[in-house]
């Protein structure tokens, strides 16, 4: 690096200009210390989200052995929708990019920089893009086109419209344990309701509100195509997004996410833990594909469809458009957690919970049960994105026939067989007849695809 | 009929299905996610197989940090080729000007009083941004004095004038001495160390 292209020439060196590789022991101490530096601020960040709901509900008064009082309500939407969706959602803006570039041999985003004394010549992971970002669309001109002019207050409802169910979603899913932490009952849970699933299913089917008004006020002919498109798939898939946890329900005898929870403590046939996922495979494949379509996610991204019709969004701008983007990701971060709750143990430690509960306390327990949570929600974003970077955009067709004649019919049988399983075996039988589901996928992916195709042998002697 | 793309009858069952070789896809992605989280990037562009333990499969190259060398016969900037004496070769016989398609070379001519080549150019100067970077101006050189063998392109400039390369600025490089040199200089030349490096106009970038 220290030499001129003028120097290289003079003594004809014409190689490269690059700088050694990391030598390989420090670099892995350094990896192993930066993912268990992770875990710790995940546990540190449980516990703390733990602590404001506590601290919030002794301000208010809360009465200790009441679940639910306002200062545990107002702790909890400041916790979790507030913190955790949002401060999540904000981080896979640049998750985003970042996983997308691993996953094509890329770096990514790397050149923001903080300006400040020691940091300006480090990426930081692509941090500071995020700053720079949210800067950038605060201080964009906020256009409103001449043709929406007319339209104003729902051309300015729309991004709210879309924003508001995402965040308002979590608002069900329980994300620690019920427990007494400091003398006083409390749950990481916004709203203890009757009707948990019913109520995500509610919520869900507003969202087309807001991408409809955002195709149609914006007077733009691809903006208008986007939101029909965005309509026409998101009612499409309502349906089988209710069917799909059909099973579950069955399963688990109830529609509250945080009783589901609940069941999924301890091991089916005491080694495997008794997870939804275990009792549905086949529902949670399909909810996982219904909720992409559903949150309108790549490949089933045909309503924003950046390269063909730019999207129900087109002629938006500023914050407005960050609006949209941003209950993008906060959609992802609400399916995520309901197939956490739902399929994947929700706050469950598999196989070692007894012992915890018994060794470091309750309220110990409980903070590793939220990092728990925390942790299969990342895995299920990751999964989520994963498929998002694997596929190309699905047709409007291909769409519209994965949804009704291959999904549909597949969630109806799934309903019909679980009922049936349900009825004549109990949750036993569920657990059975899963663990058959999950080897016949296993070996149905594993090993029956078609061996690569050798390069053929030389024929010289026939 | 050999030609044509594979059927759809070309496809087994399971293939159609679709769903088992999607799993499959995402598997690879995954894969690749993982040794990229997990490895540390090999900066150097020259490798082609990036295998061993904790070596990524980025081939990113952090330009401008980092460079990777153009070929050899990449066409660059220009320079004017000096003698061993540190003067220019040119004896500003106005070819490279003419041949130049784009006519961002300016000249202009003067005299040695007591050297055997009367003519040198007392200014050169080329508009790297009117240039073209055909090459011609070096076929066009009876004398080997401008040559494009930098091995830099021309750097990013704030205002056009800063595009404009004087002679000071283009003189640079190894000189060059040819045998049939010794027929048109009358004594030989005094060989002086070559100037200092990277005080040239281009080639910095940054």
């Amino acid at each position: 690096m220290d030499r001129t292209p003028a120097a290289r020439l003079a003594s004809k060196d014409l190689g490269n200009f690059a700088p050694p590789a990391e030598p390989y022991a420090p670099w892995l101490f350094k990896i192993v210390a930066g993912w268990a530096a992770f875990l710790l601020a995940l546990v540190v960040v449980a516990g703390v989200l733990l602590l404001l709901v506590r601290g919030l509900a002794g301000l208010f008064g809360d009465a200790p052995g009441q679940l639910g009082g306002l200062g545990e309500s107002i702790g909890n939407i400041v916790a979790l929708v507030l913190i955790f969706v949002m401060v999540t959602a904000t981080l896979l803006t640049m998750a985003e990019r970042k996983w997308s570039a691993l996953m094509q041999d890329r770096v990514g985003p790397n050149r923001a920089r903080l300006p400040l004394p020691g940091l300006s010549d480090r990426p930081l992971k692509g941090i500071p893009h995020i700053a720079a970002d949210v800067l950038k669309m605060l201080f964009k001109e906020d256009f409103i086109p001449a043709g929406a002019l007319h339209e104003r207050l729902l051309f300015t409802l729309a991004p709210l419209i879309a924003f508001a169910p995402a965040l308002c979603l979590f608002a069900v899913v329980p994300v620690g344990p019920e427990l007494v932490l400091f003398g006083k009952r409390m749950q990481l849970m916004v709203a203890r309701v009757d009707w948990g699933i019913l109520y995500v299913f509610a919520l869900a089917s507003v969202a087309p509100f807001g991408t409809a008004l955002a195709g149609w006020s914006s007077k733009n002919k691809l903006a208008l195509l986007g939101g029909l498109r965005a309509s026409a798939q998101l009612v499409s898939y309502e349906v089988t997004l209710g069917l799909t946890l059909a099973g579950a329900m069955i399963t688990f005898g109830t529609v509250r996410l945080d009783a589901m929870a609940v069941e999924q403590a301890g091991e089916v046939f005491s080694i495997l833990p008794a997870w939804g996922a275990l009792y549905q495979p086949l529902g949670l494949l399909l909810f996982l594909v219904a909720a992409m379509a559903e949150i309108k996610r790549a490949p089933f991204d045909a309503p924003e469809g950046e390269s063909e019709i730019i999207g129900y969004f087109l002629e938006y701008s500023g914050l407005k458009s960050g609006l949209f983007l941003i209950a993008e990701f906060a959609e992802v971060v609400v399916v995520s957690g309901i197939v956490t709750a739902i399929f994947l143990g929700g706050y469950h430690i598999p196989w070692i919970e007894p012992w915890l509960l018994r060794h470091i306390g309750t309220e110990w327990t409980a903070v590793l049960q939220v990092t728990a949570f925390m942790l299969k929600t990342l895995l299920v974003i990751w999964v989520q994105f994963l498929i998002r970077w694997s596929f190309p955009r699905f047709r409007y067709d291909q769409i519209m026939r994965l949804g009704w004649k291959m999904m549909l019919p597949l969630s109806l049988a799934n309903v019909v067989v679980s009922a049936g399983v349900f009825l004549w075996a109990g949750k036993q039988g569920l657990a059975a007849v899963g663990v058959v589901e999950w080897i016949a996928i296993l070996a149905f992916v594993a090993l029956t695809a078609r061996k690569p195709e050798e390069p053929a042998p030389a024929a010289a002697h026939h | 009929m050999e030609h044509a793309p594979p059927a759809k009858a070309d496809l087994t069952p399971g293939e159609r299905l679709y769903l088992r070789e999607a799993i499959r896809g995402m598997a690879v992605i995954a894969r690749h996610f993982w040794i990229n989280l997990f490895g540390r990037r090999d900066p150097n562009p020259e490798v082609m197989d990036r295998k061993g333990p904790g070596v990524n499969l980025v081939t990113t190259i952090n330009y401008p940090e980092e460079r990777k060398a153009y070929p050899p016969g990449y066409r660059g900037m220009h320079r004017l080729v000096p003698r061993v004496d540190g003067k220019p070769r040119c004896v500003a016989c106005y070819m490279c000007a003419t041949a130049c398609p784009a006519q961002c070379i300016y000249i202009e001519a003067s005299e040695y009083d007591a050297e055997a080549i009367e003519k040198y150019p007392i200014r050169f100067e080329i508009d790297e941004l009117r240039c073209i970077v055909c090459g011609f101006c070096v076929e066009a050189c009876p004398k080997d004095a401008i040559r494009m063998d930098t091995g830099t392109h021309a750097p990013a400039v704030l205002s056009r004038p800063l595009a404009v390369f004087d002679k000071e600025a283009l003189l640079r490089g190894p000189a060059v001495e040819h045998p049939s040199d010794v027929m048109t200089y009358r004594v030989p030349l005094k060989t002086v160390p070559p100037p200092p490096e990277g005080h040239g106009g281009g080639g910095k970038g940054h």
